[in-house]
């Protein structure tokens, strides 16, 4: 009887549309497109079935190898799902509690919310991350993502959960990184269909079609991007960027420090006031984007503000382009964290995914790069930077 | 004697009914407040199974284990068990209407009370039993028409109704002015409709038609604002401080509002680039389950109601002046009608000096 009742209600009503599969990633399979010149969606289709055997679904994730310990299977499904609760409190559906609303079921960024950031949310697919600790091209370790869930980001949409379970915050970290690797193994395998199977308009031969199963050419293919992101997370300790021990200064040997900086600042190696301005208030015009946006602009050869040319990718759901804005040093506000490690390390690697450069360390002043103390200089100058207005 | 034993029993017989009216107001504000809590706190699937809790049911659930649990238990349970009070508040409301009431149609209204408790409750077990967002959208928005519901309820069983309206002189509202007031609780659900789908959205939804429905909520807050600006203009000079008071009120209230739905915004999303002038904006920092940003939150949620409360009030109050006034011009010939003739009884009871 009260299902007859629950069912008549929610014909009348309506009910929350079930989430079978996770949306295939239709912008970069026209940057594919633009770029190879051959059609992607035969293999786009192909990949999400691949993937989605190898990863499972937003309800119902697996992790497609078990041998590694990147993430632990448990918090995938903690995490996953929709939104509950248990008696002991436990959170369930922990994603689509905290992130989906901005970073989407995919982590595509492409959230409901996401038009209204500045900065959008991060596409976790490209496995690329700004605030971490280890080289510029390499993933960042789980305590970097652990550090600015818990951090936050200032001034952005990113939350802080420092008051959130801490368990809930490591089965979210896995939860990212669950993403990451699906979202960048389904890129790298369309990419991968098309350069080395020959999907085009229609399939390849048999044994060359995408397999999750590790059989025929197809299956090889997939295993293999499917080892390389894994390894690729798997060795990020191994990349921390190590930080020279840091002296707290003060007086004169402060003022000294800082007035160096402040030459390291407009110097020609650095030039940090050729995009921060001269006196730091972020203030230059930018012409350049970040890499989330080039992909389906700049680096396919499209003009970003060309509203036409752009049509098909914004239909597929690519966010309007959005220039990138050096950060205002003055206001005390850094999105990655304002502490002497955070900044040496932003300057000696850049930030991924964005403009910002590195630049080379030396062990003497040679014009090319500069020496540990030359940095932190540079490093006492931006912190000094950041208590005025 | 047989008048003033008449209008005795009158208000006798409604004082009952209108206390009880007013019991369920005093309740259902709190239970959206703490309704709006849950949903908040994401606890609406706390309590798994339903109508009891955890195997319990829910009015021997161990008291302890509500009390001293997790805050999600807490708030969950305890919706239920004041959503159970509201319930049987309405079924006592049903039984005096029918033993005391003699206007069948305030009768029909008390069990129309009960059926939209009861279908409330339906619609919060079903959300749970079926874990459906959807639900839970279409339960959040019934709350605040119960609520609405809950005060016409008592406005139409007040001592005014029956004595205040057709003692005044003066000419009916203008027809503008009553569709402003008019206007004003249907804007004022539209928004909670419009907020609804926003706190409720789909972990699907396209950015898309989410920015489309907050701005169309932003416009709209705005239009109403204008609207109850506009409708207190047309009213404050009516000689009726029943009427041109909330109408005020709801000048404040919605002001009010707006300046919470900012900070709704704020605690969810950050500040919004229009307003990156405002100090601090720049370093603000976001933080998931904070309790005063959930209170922001909430109260966005309650004072929305409260505007749609106050709107009905206001809405039954004009109507029922206006049946009232209209009835005088009309006959312009003193032939008392019953509401008159009561009120004229009731002065007569009331100032015996003037008999």
């Amino acid at each position: 009887m009260r299902n007859a009742v629950l069912i008549a209600v929610c014909f009348i009503l309506g009910c929350d549309a079930r989430i079978e599969t996770f949306l295939p990633n239709r912008v970069f399979s026209l940057s594919l497109e633009k770029t190879r010149g051959a059609s992607a969606e035969r293999a786009t289709e192909d990949a999400r079935r691949v993937v989605q055997e190898l990863y499972g679904t937003p309800d119902d994730p697996s992790w497609p190898l078990p041998d590694n310990n990147l993430a632990d299977l448990q918090n995938l499904v903690r995490s996953s799902g929709p939104v509950s609760s248990e008696k002991d409190g436990t959170h369930l559906g922990l994603f689509r509690e905290h992130c989906v609303v901005c970073h989407a079921l995919e982590g595509s960024g492409l959230g409901a919310a996401s038009v209204f950031q500045n900065p959008y949310p991060r596409d976790f697919r490209h496995g690329v991350f700004k605030w971490k600790s280890t080289e510029r091209g390499k993933k960042p370790t789980r305590h970097d993502i652990r550090q600015i869930l818990v951090n936050g980001i200032p001034g952005t949409a990113m939350p802080s959960f420092a008051l959130v379970d801490p368990e809930d915050v490591d089965a979210l970290v896995d939860y990212v990184i669950f993403l990451s690797t699906r979202g960048e193994v389904e890129r790298r395998v369309i990419a991968a269909a098309i350069d080395e199977l020959d999907y085009g308009e229609t399939s390849p031969e048999d044994g060359w079609e995408l397999d999750s199963r590790n059989e025929g050419e197809g299956g090889e293919v997939v295993h293999e991007v499917l080892e390389r992101v894994h390894a690729d997370w798997a060795e990020t300790q191994d990349h921390e960027v190590p930080v020279p021990s840091f002296s707290d200064l003060t007086g004169k040997a402060l003022a000294a420090s800082i007035a160096r900086g402040k030459e390291v600042f407009h110097g020609k190696v650095a030039n940090c006031a050729g995009c921060h301005g001269p006196s730091g208030d972020g203030s230059l015009p930018t012409l350049d984007y970040d890499d989330w946006t080039k992909e389906y602009t700049t680096r396919i050869g499209l003009t970003p503000d060309d509203d036409e040319a752009l049509k098909p990718f914004r239909e597929a759901g690519a966010l309007k382009p959005r220039r990138i804005m050096p950060r205002k040093l003055q206001g005390g506000v850094f999105h990655g964290g304002g502490d002497a490690a955070s900044l040496f390390r932003r300057i000696t690697q850049g930030i991924a995914g964005t403009p910002m450069p590195a630049v080379e360390v030396v062990s003497e002043p040679n014009g090319k790069g500069l020496t540990v103390e030359e940095i932190w200089d540079l490093v006492r100058y931006v912190q000094h930077l950041s208590t005025s207005r | 004697m047989g008048a003033e034993s008449n209008l005795a029993d009158f208000h006798e017989q409604g004082s009952l009914i209108h206390r009880l009216c007013v019991l369920l107001v005093c309740l259902v504000w709190p239970l959206i407040w703490v309704g709006g809590l849950v949903t908040t706190y994401d606890a609406g699937m706390a309590v798994p199974d339903w109508p009891g809790t955890y195997g319990y049911n829910l009015f021997l659930y161990p008291y302890k284990t509500w009390l001293l649990g997790p805050f999600d238990l807490f708030i969950e349970h305890g919706h239920r068990l004041l959503g159970a009070v509201v319930g049987l508040v309405a079924i006592c409301l049903v039984a005096s209407a029918y033993f005391r009431e003699r206007r069948r149609w305030v009768v029909v209204l008390t069990w129309g009370l009960l059926l939209a408790v009861i279908s409330q409750g339906l619609l919060g077990g079903m959300r749970v039993v079926w874990s459906d967002r959807t639900l839970a959208m279409v339960h959040g928005c019934f709350g605040p028409a119960f609520f609405a519901l809950c005060v016409a309820a008592a406005v139409v069983t007040g001592r005014r109704w029956n004595g205040y309206w057709a003692r005044l002189g003066e000419r009916p509202l203008s027809p503008g002015c009553v569709a402003l007031v008019v206007a004003i609780p249907v804007l004022s659900y539209t928004q909670l409709v419009l907020g609804a789908q926003l706190r409720h959205v789909q972990p699907n939804a396209a950015p898309g038609g989410f920015a489309m429905i907050v701005a169309t909520h932003v416009i709209v807050a705005f239009f109403l604002w204008f609207i109850t600006m506009l409708a207190w203009l047309r009213i404050r000079r009516c000689g009726d401080l029943t009427l041109s008071r909330p109408a005020g009120l709801l000048i404040g209230l919605v002001g009010i509002q707006i300046a919470l739905g900012v900070g709704t915004w704020v605690v969810n999303y950050g500040w919004p680039t229009i307003l990156d002038w405002f100090p601090g904006s720049t370093g603000f920092l976001v933080r998931a389950k904070g309790f005063s940003d959930s209170i922001i939150v909430t109260s966005h949620v309650a004072t929305g109601s409260l505007i749609l409360a106050v709107s009905s009030m206001l809405l039954v109050r004009v109507l029922r002046s206006q049946h009232c006034l209209k009835s005088n011009v009309d006959r312009d010939v003193a032939e008392p009608t019953e509401y008159e003739y009561r009120n004229n009884t009731e002065q007569q009871v009331l100032e015996p000096a003037t008999v």
